[in-house]
């Protein structure tokens, strides 16, 4: 995104710490968020996220750690007005007329009436909410009053949107919408912070993960470079026919046969370009030759397998 | 603008602005007024009408006494009748005949006695003091009048000893201008607002906490203010409102009074508006509205922030927040039942301890306050009170903020009294 602004980190945990009564909610955690990223917060349920961003909200304070907004150390009082953030829970007044009510939580981020009036006018337009002004949460249906929140949470141009499963309830219109609007606010600048537990999401959204799981970190890195290093050597192998007897001396193995493809892993101290070597010696008419690289969802089943909380990844796909 | 004058104005305007609050406005007096005269008439056209049938074994109760203690009073709910039966007959048959009960004179009455007998009253159902008094009385006006006979007492030396009383009434010589009768009245009414202001917006509190909540707003509003900001907002912005409506009902009796104070000609109308006058010069009006306020504001801060406590420990489910405020409740209430032993003797030490201490105080000054300032309730003791009530709401309030911002993020099982404790005094 903006590369420019890459070496100054927006956001920096230090070794934090949250501990409740009966269990580490948050257990020594280190990351960095750089300015316009769109950073994946990810993990199953319980696994500490809510209590990370209850953290990094000022709602919680750490009871170790150190937190380090756009530079400084993190002052709730003064910095909550750069944070937007959209719990996954989400609350408004149903009864409180909707342009009164954004008016309301826009003026407690700090905007003053003026600006806060024209900021709500510019983005009912875009999401084409104009006629919204004077319903009442009540009367709008359940994706109608996701992108109300939505629009409450970014209202006042915050430096750092947090937003807690965002998509939940959207149908497909709606969560383009949001998406493109996500992928705007990271280009001007916002840096987005996204939790989640829905992988493929992850994938197409975020620069950057880490995965959190029973209060620790498990996992950070790109998305590109996570993908890299869990990669399990697999190809996908388009040929009209395989050699018939496939010996030792080949560099891989066959896994599975699809439709004209065959799933081969590469064996260890073997490269791809061996396999194309050996199949080209081998007179085999080669159509397409693709890596396969494991979805985050696959490692994150991986990394947190064993647990009982791996289950809940294993049905999205 | 602060945040929590966001907060204040909100939770004030969205109250105030709502159909039920001015309905409630207009018909509280309406309805207050009503339960008044309307409890007092159907107390007075429902008294227990007994029809009592009589046998006189002693000989003294004739069919013609009896008849002029009947005629005497033909409006009275019980009846008395002279008849000639056995007492066994009359025990399986009194019904039949139309009686509600029977009355059986023992021949033993002797009006020499220096002593009194005791009779009793046979009913086919239960029946109270409320319909054995009259019958009572009945029957001692008549056993009255033959003693008098036999004592050759005339009726001139019977009203010697019946109407030849003396009678008190208190004076306090620091405060020749009260009146106890309408210090009592004002002092109920007083007492009694105090307690419903304190019940019904009370748990306006909790349920505005409650619904923060359970709709999950709670979590995005404390992203941007602290908790104890939205929880002080909440109460400040409810209490406005009860005030508000306190001092629209203060304009309606002003300007009622000043209305028909100015259009009364003559008769029955200015006679009222003369009564009116006569309370209002012999109270503290300034007096007694300040320290109204005083105390509906301060009991109900110290009230408030123990309901929005609970609100925000609790989930949606109304029983849960029943349960767990009824120790609140009852503190309230404890205070209303100590108010009428408090009227009966506001310089008494019950009177003096409880307008003291902040959780009654609210209810118990304004109890006695309207008996007079120095008279009844010295000076020391009015800034004493007013002291303590400070200092207990400014307690419950961080004691309840601490509780507000636990509860407020927490989900799951109901909490004890003994957690939320905990979590009051644990460090942040």
């Amino acid at each position: 995104m903006s590369y420019n602004l890459l070496s100054m980190p927006i956001l920096e945990l230090r070794n934090l710490k949250k501990y409740f009564a009966t269990q580490k909610a948050v257990d020594d955690i280190s990351l960095t968020i750089e300015k316009g990223q769109i950073f994946g917060l990810l993990g199953p349920n319980g696994a500490g996220k809510t209590t990370l961003i209850r953290m990094i909200t000022g709602i919680f304070y750490p009871d170790e750690g150190e937190i380090l907004f756009d530079g400084k150390k993190f002052d709730p009082r003064s910095d909550i007005s750069h944070i937007g953030y959209m719990p996954e829970e989400r609350g408004l007044y149903k009864k409180m007329k909707i342009g009164e009510q954004t008016l309301y939580l826009a003026q407690l981020k700090g905007l003053n009436k003026n600006e806060a009036t024209e900021k709500i006018k510019e983005w009912f337009q875009r999401f084409d909410m104009n006629s919204w002004w004077n319903k009442k949460v009540e009367d709008l249906s359940k994706g109608m009053s996701q992108k109300l929140q939505f629009v409450t949470t970014v209202l006042h141009d915050p430096k750092l949107i947090i937003l807690d499963e965002p998509f939940s309830g959207l149908d497909p219109v709606n969560t383009n919408l949001i998406k493109d609007e996500i992928y705007n606010l990271a280009k001007r600048g916002s840096t987005v912070i996204f939790s989640t537990h829905r992988m493929e999401q992850v994938e197409e959204i975020c620069d950057h993960i880490v995965l959190v799981n029973k209060g620790r970190k498990i996992l950070d890195g790109t998305v590109k470079r996570v993908k890299q290093d869990y990669k399990e050597n697999l190809f996908s192998i388009g040929v009209d026919q395989m050699p018939a007897n496939l010996n030792g001396t080949a560099p891989f193995e066959i896994l599975r046969n699809e439709d004209l493809s065959y799933v081969v892993r590469i064996k260890d101290n073997n490269k791809p370009n061996d396999v194309l070597q050996y199949l080209l010696q081998k007179g085999v008419n080669i159509h397409s030759f693709n890596e396969i690289l494991p979805s985050l969802n696959d490692i994150f089943i991986r990394l947190v397998e064993g647990t009982p909380t791996a289950r809940q990844f294993q049905k999205v796909n | 603008m602060s945040k929590t004058t966001l907060i204040i104005k909100r939770e004030y305007l969205t109250r105030v602005r709502k159909r039920t609050f001015i309905i409630s406005t207009i018909l509280f007096p309406l309805l207050y007024l009503g339960l008044i005269f309307g409890s007092s008439y159907i107390a007075a056209k429902s008294g227990t009408h007994l029809n009592v049938a009589v046998i006189d074994s002693s000989g003294f109760f004739d069919r013609g006494k009896i008849e002029r203690e009947n005629m005497k009073d033909p409006d009275s709910s019980s009846r008395l009748t002279l008849v000639n039966m056995n007492p066994d007959s009359l025990a399986a048959n009194f019904k039949k005949e139309g009686y509600d009960g029977y009355v059986v004179i023992p021949a033993r009455l002797k009006w020499e006695d220096s002593v009194g007998s005791k009779l009793t009253i046979f009913t086919s159902r239960t029946i109270g003091g409320e319909g054995t008094g009259p019958v009572q009385s009945k029957l001692n006006n008549i056993w009255n009048s033959i003693k008098n006979e036999k004592l050759g007492i005339d009726e001139n030396k019977k009203m010697i000893l019946e109407k030849n009383t003396i009678k008190i009434t208190p004076q306090n010589i620091n405060d020749k201008t009260a009146n106890s009768d309408v210090a009592t009245g004002i002092a109920y009414a007083c007492g009694i607002l105090i307690y419903i202001i304190l019940l019904l917006y009370g748990s306006q509190v909790m349920m505005g906490v409650m619904e923060e909540k359970t709709n999950r707003i709670a979590e995005v509003i404390v992203s941007s203010v602290k908790p104890f900001q939205l929880m002080l907002g909440k109460i400040i912005g409810i209490g406005l409102v009860a005030l508000t409506q306190f001092l629209i009902w203060v304009s309606f009796v002003f300007i009622i009074y000043n209305v028909t104070s100015a259009s009364a000609g003559g008769g029955a109308m200015s006679q009222m508006v003369a009564n009116a006058q006569k309370i209002f010069m012999s109270i503290n009006v300034p007096l007694i509205l300040f320290c109204f306020i005083f105390y509906l504001l301060g009991g109900f801060f110290f009230y408030a922030s123990l309901y929005a406590a609970i609100g925000s420990a609790v989930n949606e489910d109304m029983r849960e927040a029943q349960s767990l405020s009824f120790p609140i409740t009852m503190l309230v209430i404890i205070s209303i039942t100590m108010m009428s032993s408090a009227m009966k003797d506001p310089s008494g030490p019950l009177a003096v301890w409880a307008s003291i201490i902040p959780f009654s105080s609210p209810i118990m000054m304004m109890a006695r306050i309207p008996f007079g300032v120095p008279g009844t309730v010295p000076w020391w003791q009015l800034a004493a009170s007013m002291a303590t009530l400070i200092a207990g709401f400014m307690f419950t309030t961080w004691f309840a903020g601490k509780i507000y911002r636990t509860g407020i993020l927490m989900y799951g099982k109901k909490p004890t009294w003994k957690e939320m404790i905990k979590w009051a005094f644990r460090k942040s």
